[in-house]
């Protein structure tokens, strides 16, 4: 089972269109809600008349601020982001009004006749004004983090290299473009509980929430949820949630919401844009000696997930390499710019387009191969990272290298603007330096089944067929045996989000642990030696012993304030891309031809999966080395923010190393974002193969690479 | 969501033409691919006539080397039409190309002219065939040439009245033929910039050329004074090297310098160079 391309428990109906995802979802009587947004980026709100909007016909509520019961905060980090904005609003889209209506079109239009006066407040376009700007976005001042790793002497180590490569990169907004839009349903069950059913990455973040805004108890609340169209991080933060309960709370209605993608652009959280200051110390021999790197963020006017991105950032800022003196600053500014949050690899494929560049421009200079270089100083067993912890257990990096060598030492240009790049990776799985445990429980049925209570969110990444495997391994049980019970909070309890590439490894093993303590039982009462588990069970529910739980909490540590050194990780997923690239000089047009991608996952509990998530992850890829660049207010849809399609598509070649990760599952450890995090930088390494020219700058669209290649001919 | 309306589906252009004089702003469904999306804006239509299920506006035929294509043909109908393939090769190529092949299926040549967006795939090629387009009203019909027919971006002189029912194009057996656009992506987008060309050359000259350019004037231009120059010309470096200036400083003469020029003036420039090279 383990290792086996399970078909995934949902195909046939994912096929078949039988699935109902949130948008679909029908319920008599309802209603319909829609945000009022901010046009203004900043500014005061100084009076809010929604009388002509509340008498249009069939509008059946009109929320705002006051109306909030309980907390008016909330936050998957800290509590600062108001659902509705209270006297100030800080960034085009801040939601301000929650408008209820019979239909979606009479909701909409009242939207139409709300009229707020605002007073314009000066608005901070960037970081760099953040900082030396008198107008504070919040109390705390316009600096949200400034985080650390510091490693040896970075001084010492630049006075003992032979050459040094100083460049800065900068990155730009991503909106994920998931294919479904944020969507959900409220209601109140006959015990009169809030239910919300949503497209989500996380119910039981969720449910907190919720809880908090009512401000009536968890118990009170359920969050169901719904089949869910992707999410790369979008789906992390509050989207519809706490607008529908506020509908429910109010109207005691089943309540409908459903973002155009206009919204969608509009109001999810993107991909912050970093820019990146990055030098590089080396010895003539290729051994890295020192790594300054000064990361300037900028995060919007709320916080998200901008901590977390600030603080991964700094961590990964080496990449996959053993480097003795490490000095990384990463600082996180407030703007009124969309607010950014978590999207697939939390700031480190940013990072990863500045330290693989870097890591050719060392082997350039000192004329040595980019493979070469990176195999004399990748992580290895026994290394110590930038934090300073040491790398005992399932460090397949350097294996992913020697799976990529015989294609590299092979290449051959097909033509004079042809090219192959190399990007490395190397990333955390879970959350960065705190607790982030999971849970899972099996319960024996009256039926004879083994009911599995699972809180995990399957996004379309395979999560439940992952699991649902790994149990099977455990159990040495038929699947006919097995009935899975997910994505509710009230048979579930938290595992935390599907986010950081954790589920596999972090809920994988608790499912583990689950199936282990199961296993035991049943084998003691016979199971193995052919008693059914209905009989099991009546004996079972005799002495109270139906239900199994298990528990992980991968173990990291806090990290040095100061220093960040420290365990901010259990375990590590590494990987290589290799990327062959064709340039149309005329046109600055960049056709990616084939990529080889070599993944240390531990363990490939399902062969198949793995692969299905690097080709999305190279999509993704190419996206931001090449096309996606989100502008705010002129990035409307995906009628002007331009993602790849199948026809960007190059042939793929998936590489499997199984380092195997002693405290996974099997082995296991994530892929999710590995996949994604070495793709723009291979195509950036592959751009300078073929043309001698280094975008610094993401995307590399085809203007800007045009503009290279002039350049270059001056 | 769409605003309400009322639609109506004739199946004669005598009907249509009916319906167009007697509704109140109306509007044309030739496809929807532009008028859904403006109408999910917001942009207000009370009557719609759908004129896609007018058989007759389908047809392509040819006589005496005049091809007539109805408006209604779709994208992908030209596309794989083998009379315009081999009379028109480079319309085929831009049709082929144009949005999806959703968008393909949907979107009609018609419907591409009249909404006349500069970046339009189909233009450029119909350009270099010295298209007529025939309006039909119940006062009778007018033909028009195509560079007359579209007064600015999004802007023709089609009237209210009037449906565009077929366009006519020269075909251009012999010659060297061919359709080429830059797009930020491989496909589903719009075109950054365009060229159509057909060149006929004999023993080393050029006898005849004709070219057009799309996305960097507001409407793609047809450099004729230039083509008409470089007849009888030897084709050799320098005179495609003065052709591509005089091109550029016609396109810079039109436009004024526009900031998507920087990226967008070398490219002309290098596919210029490229076509009249062949």
């Amino acid at each position: 089972m383990i290792g086996a391309n399970k078909e995934r428990v949902d195909v046939i109906d994912k096929v078949l269109g039988r699935p109902i995802f949130a948008g679909d979802t029908k319920r008599k009587g309802s209603l319909f809600a829609v945000v009022y947004r901010s046009p203004r980026p900043h500014a005061w709100i100084r009076h809010i008349n929604v009388g002509l909007a509340v008498a249009q016909p069939g509008i059946v509520k009109i929320i705002s601020a006051t109306d909030i019961p309980g907390k008016n905060r909330f936050g998957a980090i800290k509590k600062d982001q108001p659902c509705l904005a209270e006297n100030r609003v800080r960034y085009v889209g801040e939601p301000i009004l929650v408008i209820v209506g019979e239909t979606e079109d009479i909701a909409r239009k009242a939207t139409g006749f709300v009229k707020i006066d605002f007073e314009d407040i000066e608005p901070i376009h960037d970081p760099f004004m953040a900082e030396k700007s008198a107008t504070l976005l919040h109390d705390s001042g316009n600096l949200l983090s400034h985080r650390k790793v510091i490693k040896g002497d970075v001084e010492k180590g630049f006075a003992q290299s032979d050459v040094i490569i100083d460049h800065s990169y900068s990155t730009t907004w991503l909106d994920h473009g998931f294919m479904e839009t944020e969507a959900g349903i409220g209601y109140l069950d006959d015990a009169g509980r809030v239910v919300i059913t949503s497209s989500t990455q996380n119910i039981h973040y969720k449910m907190k929430e919720i809880s908090r805004v009512l401000g009536i108890p968890e118990d009170r609340v359920r969050v169901i949820q719904a089949t869910t169209g992707g999410g790369f991080g979008g789906k992390l933060d509050v989207t519809v949630e706490l607008f529908l309960a506020l509908a429910v709370y109010y109207t005691k209605k089943p309540v409908l919401m459903r973002f155009s993608r206009e919204e969608s652009f509009l109001s999810n959280t993107k991909r912050h844009p970093l820019y990146i200051e990055y030098k590089t110390g080396a010895k003539k021999d290729g051994t890295i000696q020192a790594v300054k790197v000064n990361i300037i963020g900028d995060t919007g006017p709320y916080i998200s997930y901008g901590e977390t991105v600030c603080l991964r950032a700094a961590i990964h800022a080496t990449g996959p390499y053993e480097i003795p003196n490490v000095h990384a600053d990463s600082r996180m500014f407030y703007t009124n710019n969309p607010v950014c949050g978590a999207m697939r690899g939390f700031g480190v494929p940013q990072l990863a387009f500045a330290h693989e560049s870097q890591m050719d421009e060392i082997a350039r200079v000192i004329n040595m191969d980019p493979l070469d270089i990176r195999m004399k100083n990748g992580l290895r067993k026994g290394s110590l990272t930038a934090t300073s912890q040491v790398l005992n257990h399932s460090v397949g990096f350097i294996e992913t290298l020697r799976k990529i060598e015989p294609f590299w030492r092979a290449r051959k240009k097909n033509s004079q603007t042809s090219g192959f790049g190399i990007g490395c990776m190397f990333y955390g799985c879970g959350n960065t330096g705190i607790s982030n445990p999971s849970r899972c429980h099996l319960r024996l049925t009256e039926e004879g089944k083994i009911a599995f209570h699972s809180g995990v969110c399957e996004i379309g990444q395979g999560s439940d067929t992952i699991l649902l495997q790994i149990l099977l391994e455990a159990l040495k049980i038929d699947e006919k045996n097995v009935v899975l019970i997910r994505g509710d909070t009230d048979t579930s309890t938290d595992v935390g989000s599907t986010s950081a590439s954790r589920q596999t490894y972090i809920s994988g093993r608790a499912v583990y642990e689950a199936a282990s303590s199961c296993r035991s039982y049943l084998k003691k009462s016979g199971f193995y030696h052919g008693r059914t588990l209905i009989d099991i069970f009546s004996e079972a529910h005799t002495e109270q012993n139906m239900i199994f739980d298990g528990y992980f909490d991968p173990p990291t540590s806090q990290l040095n304030i100061e220093t960040s050194a420290g365990t901010p990780y259990a375990t590590y997923a590494f990987a290589t891309h290799m990327t062959e690239i064709e340039i149309d000089e005329k046109t600055g047009v960049c056709l990616v031809k084939k990529v080889y991608a070599a993944h240390d996952v531990g363990k490939a509990v399902n062969p198949r999966l793995v692969k299905g998530q690097v080709y999305g992850g190279v999509a993704m890829g190419i996206g931001l080395a090449l096309m996606e660049e989100f502008v705010p207010g002129k990035s409307e849809s995906l009628d002007n923010y331009y993602m790849p399609t199948s026809m960007d598509m190059p042939d793929i070649e998936v590489l499997i190393v199984e380092d195997e990760e002693p405290t996974g599952p099997f082995g296991a450890k994530g892929v999710g974002e590995p996949a994604l995090i070495p793709q723009a930088a291979s195509i950036m390494n592959a751009i300078h193969d073929a043309e001698g020219i280094r975008p610094f700058q993401l995307p590399c669209h085809i203007e800007r690479l045009k503009k290279l290649i002039e350049d270059k001919k001056k | 969501m769409l605003p309400e309306f009322a639609s109506v589906i004739p199946e004669s252009k005598e009907n249509a033409l009916a319906y167009l004089s007697s509704l109140e702003n109306a509007k044309i469904f030739a496809g929807g691919t532009d008028l859904l999306v403006k109408m999910r804006r917001g942009e207000s239509c009370r009557h719609i006539v759908d004129i896609t299920k007018i058989h007759d506006m389908k047809d392509v035929s040819e006589h005496d080397g005049l091809i007539t294509i109805g408006a209604v043909s779709t994208h992908n109908e030209i596309s794989v039409n083998s009379l315009i393939n081999a009379q028109a090769p480079s319309l085929t190529r831009a049709c082929g190309l144009v949005g999806s092949p959703a968008i393909r299926n949907m979107g009609t040549i018609g419907g591409n002219l009249v909404n006349a967006s500069p970046a339009a795939d189909s233009l450029a090629p119909l350009l270099i065939h010295d298209t007529m387009v025939v309006l039909e009203s119940k006062n009778g019909v007018r033909k028009m040439k195509l560079e007359d027919f579209i007064l600015a971006p999004y802007k023709t002189a089609i009237q209210p009245y009037e449906l565009l029912t077929f366009i006519e194009i020269k075909g251009l057996p012999g010659y060297r033929e061919g359709y080429k656009r830059v797009t930020k992506r491989a496909t589903w987008a719009i075109s950054r910039l365009s060229i159509a060309w057909a060149i006929q050359e004999k023993d080393g000259l050029y006898k005849d050329i004709k070219l057009a350019i799309g996305s960097c004037t507001p409407m793609p231009f047809r450099p004729r004074r230039i083509e008409e120059s470089l007849k009888g010309l030897a084709k050799n470096e320098e005179t495609i090297q003065a052709a591509v200036e005089e091109i550029i400083y016609e396109i810079k003469r039109i436009s004024g310098i526009r900031p998507s020029f920087a990226y967008k003036i070398p490219v002309v420039k290098a596919l210029l160079e490229e076509v009249l090279k062949g």
